[in-house]
């Protein structure tokens, strides 16, 4: 997995390249607009980490010209401004996701992980949580490796909170995410299927927790227990 | 005169009054001079008569010359109303005929062509004297004789007095209307000053707009284009500094990325027991740093004056306020803290920027799950109030004591003892964001009377 640092803070980029690398990611950057154009018109990478600041070349002008190639890299956008207007402009330039400065490292770890997921649409449809995998294709879900029986719905419920593991999915979500499978889940419906799931995930450690009001979260392993 | 007297209507009247004073006393002493001079003249002419009346009595009998009249008759003509007349009747040669015995001489140089007037002084008063020499006709005689009559000059006087008094007083009571009709007119005239007042001391701080001057009058109309000068380069400087702020801040945000990058890396490598907490005690600086370069963003943001790029627009306040809670529920899940949202309203519309909005409830959220205990409970509310929507954010925390609850909006302060690190701006963007918005922001205990509920009251969308 290689991953294209562009950002001209030299302390920052020390930090982003030593702990994506920490992560067993293949990391190359630089400070400049300009180079940074020329490497990315030339090399291949799975994810472009792209400052908007830039000298010579700003960012913004970078990512116009990646996607103007035809380039379909995932790129994730750090930027100082958190203006809506210049959110809107790095997704409208085809930017993938967006940061602002200061971000906290899990947050960006999570993110570029989401993002390399992502680009390799069509490859593995396993995901994993903890001891748990889902394989979304396969239609199964293993603990431990020992297979978990779930119902269809149960299943669905289950695919849609490990999608958005450690964000918060609301019952309206779940039940667009259900619908079709037959008639209108209703929210009591839904209540149904996450307790019956939950006494199913107990023994894992994984935990699906109620945010009132809100809707459900699965909670990351690292803070579940 | 004490500064505070100094207002226009006293200078106005001031200045239309002294000199009216000064023509009012020249205008006075020039009626004194006329109705002196037409006194002198009325009361010479009737003198006069006095005396031509005696010259013609005056007969002959005999070669005695003698005035022919009773006694009676003399002394109506002798009683004024200004006090008795004095005469002489005197030969040609200058002997006494009849009249007042002591009757003060004559100058020496009078002629006696015709008539003569003369000052002089009877029985110790001052008199005024006419002097006549008068043909004298009858039984063969023919002659002359030298009439005098003398007259106390107080009677002059008074009614020189009175006179003057009659012009004068009419005068000052013109003088004293014109003033009254100064006073109410420079109430009258300065209107346009008043209303201008009305406009400006009603007027909310961050409202920097030009104020109308089509309705003015003329002259005030400069003074009104200057005020607005000023308050354009007010808010242009005001932009100004704002702008630098945001910008000041954009630069701390980058190298401040750096050291918490770097920081949250140092901490991954399990360094030394001693290492860590001082590395700990870092992260909390940079944790805060971050924070307060984050909160003087907002603020330059939500401050009148700032050129907010996004507009006020219709919105959904419920669902705007339960997206930016979903937003903080791993945060407040990482300080075990329980976030949730309730709301008995589907939707609640609100005209408001949702972008400053959110930074408002972000702030609210900031304290509420810094400073509520881990265990604690966080809950955002939309409900509907009697005009309007009240968005709340309650939480079970230790709470602010009710006489800081005021001050907590103002920037940098900050509660004592809390123990949380905060650099005490978030309520001051609260408040500047609920301004802006129409809305008020308010602190009270919780419901429990333990706690803290931050509330923010919307007016209806229009």
């Amino acid at each position: 997995m290689r991953i294209f640092i562009v950002e001209d803070d030299p302390v920052l980029a020390d930090g982003l390249a030593r702990s994506l690398r920490a992560a067993d990611y293949a990391v190359d950057g630089t400070a400049d607009g300009g180079e940074a154009d020329h490497v990315l018109a030339s090399q291949n990478f799975d994810l472009v980490i792209l400052d908007v600041g830039l000298p010579k070349l700003d960012g913004f002008e970078v990512l116009r010209r990646l996607r103007r190639r035809g380039s379909r890299v995932p790129v994730l956008v750090l930027t100082a401004h958190d203006a809506l207007g210049d959110r809107v402009r790095g997704l409208d330039l085809g930017a993938d996701d967006y940061l602002t400065k200061p971000f906290d490292l899990p947050e960006l770890e999570a993110r570029v992980r989401a993002l390399i997921r992502r680009g390799q649409s069509g490859g593995s449809s396993l995901i994993t949580h903890g001891a748990l995998t889902l394989d979304i294709a396969g239609r199964r879900a293993t603990l431990a490796g020992e297979p978990l029986e779930l119902s269809a719905r149960e299943l669905g419920v289950l695919e849609v909170l490990m999608l958005r593991s450690g964000r918060v999915v609301n019952k309206e979500q779940l039940a667009e995410e259900l619908y079709g499978w037959d008639e209108e889940v209703g929210p009591n419906a839904i209540e149904v299927y996450v307790h019956r799931l939950r006494r199913k995930l107990e023994p894992s450690g994984v935990s699906i927790r109620t945010i009132r009001g809100l809707g459900y979260l699965l909670e990351r392993p690292s803070n579940g227990g | 005169m004490a500064a505070s007297t100094r207002t226009l209507r006293r200078q106005l009247l001031a200045w239309l009054a002294a000199p009216l004073f000064v023509l009012w006393s020249i205008s006075a002493l020039v009626d004194y001079d006329i109705a002196t001079r037409s006194v002198v003249e009325a009361y010479d002419r009737s003198l006069l008569e006095t005396a031509f009346d005696i010259g013609r009595q005056i007969k002959v009998l005999d070669g005695r010359v003698y005035l022919d009249l009773p006694e009676v008759a003399v002394q109506m003509l002798q009683i004024r109303e200004s006090g008795r007349v004095y005469y002489l009747v005197s030969s040609e040669d200058g002997k006494f005929i009849t009249g007042d015995p002591d009757f003060p001489p004559q100058p020496e140089a009078l002629s006696f062509e015709g008539a003569n007037y003369y000052d002089g002084v009877y029985q110790g008063r001052p008199v005024r004297v006419v002097g006549v020499k008068m043909p004298v006709e009858s039984g063969g005689y023919k002659g002359h004789v030298t009439v005098q009559v003398a007259e106390n000059l107080a009677g002059r006087a008074n009614s020189a007095r009175q006179v003057l008094l009659r012009m004068t007083l009419p005068q000052a009571v013109l003088i004293m209307l014109a003033a009254l009709a100064v006073w109410y007119a420079v109430g009258r005239g300065l209107a346009p000053l008043s209303s201008l007042q009305r406009e400006l001391s009603t007027r909310s701080h961050r409202d920097l707009s030009p104020l109308p001057e089509e309705q003015a009058p003329e002259e005030v109309r400069p003074l009104i284009r200057a005020m607005n000068d000023l308050l354009g380069r007010l808010s242009q400087a005001l932009a100004a500094q704002q702008r630098f702020i945001a910008d000041a801040a954009h630069q701390l945000r980058t190298p401040v990325a750096g050291i918490k990058t770097q920081m949250e890396l140092v901490l991954r490598q399990s360094p030394a027991a001693e290492a860590q907490a001082t590395l700990k005690q870092l992260q909390n600086a940079t944790e805060q740093t971050t924070r307060l370069v984050n909160q003087l963003l907002s603020l330059a943001r939500a401050e009148p004056g700032a050129g907010r790029g996004q507009g006020v627009e219709p919105l959904d306040l419920v669902r705007l306020a339960r997206d930016t809670t979903t937003e903080w529920v791993p945060r407040a899940l990482s300080r075990n803290i329980d976030l949730g949202f309730d709301s008995p309203l589907a939707a609640a519309r609100v005209e408001g920027d949702p972008f400053m909005l959110r930074e408002m409830l972000n702030n609210l959220l900031d304290n509420a799950v810094r400073y509520t205990q881990p265990g604690g409970q966080v809950t955002v509310r939309v409900a509907p109030r009697a005009r309007g929507v009240v968005l709340t954010v309650e939480d079970n925390g230790p709470g602010i004591p009710e006489a800081e609850r005021e001050q907590v909006f103002e920037r940098f302060y900050r509660v004592l003892g809390t123990g949380a690190d905060g650099c005490g701006l978030g309520l001051a963007i609260v408040r500047e964001i609920a301004l802006s918005h129409g809305a008020n922001a308010s602190l009270a205990s919780g419901a429990s009377g333990s706690g803290t509920v931050a509330r923010v009251e919307f007016p209806l969308a229009a």
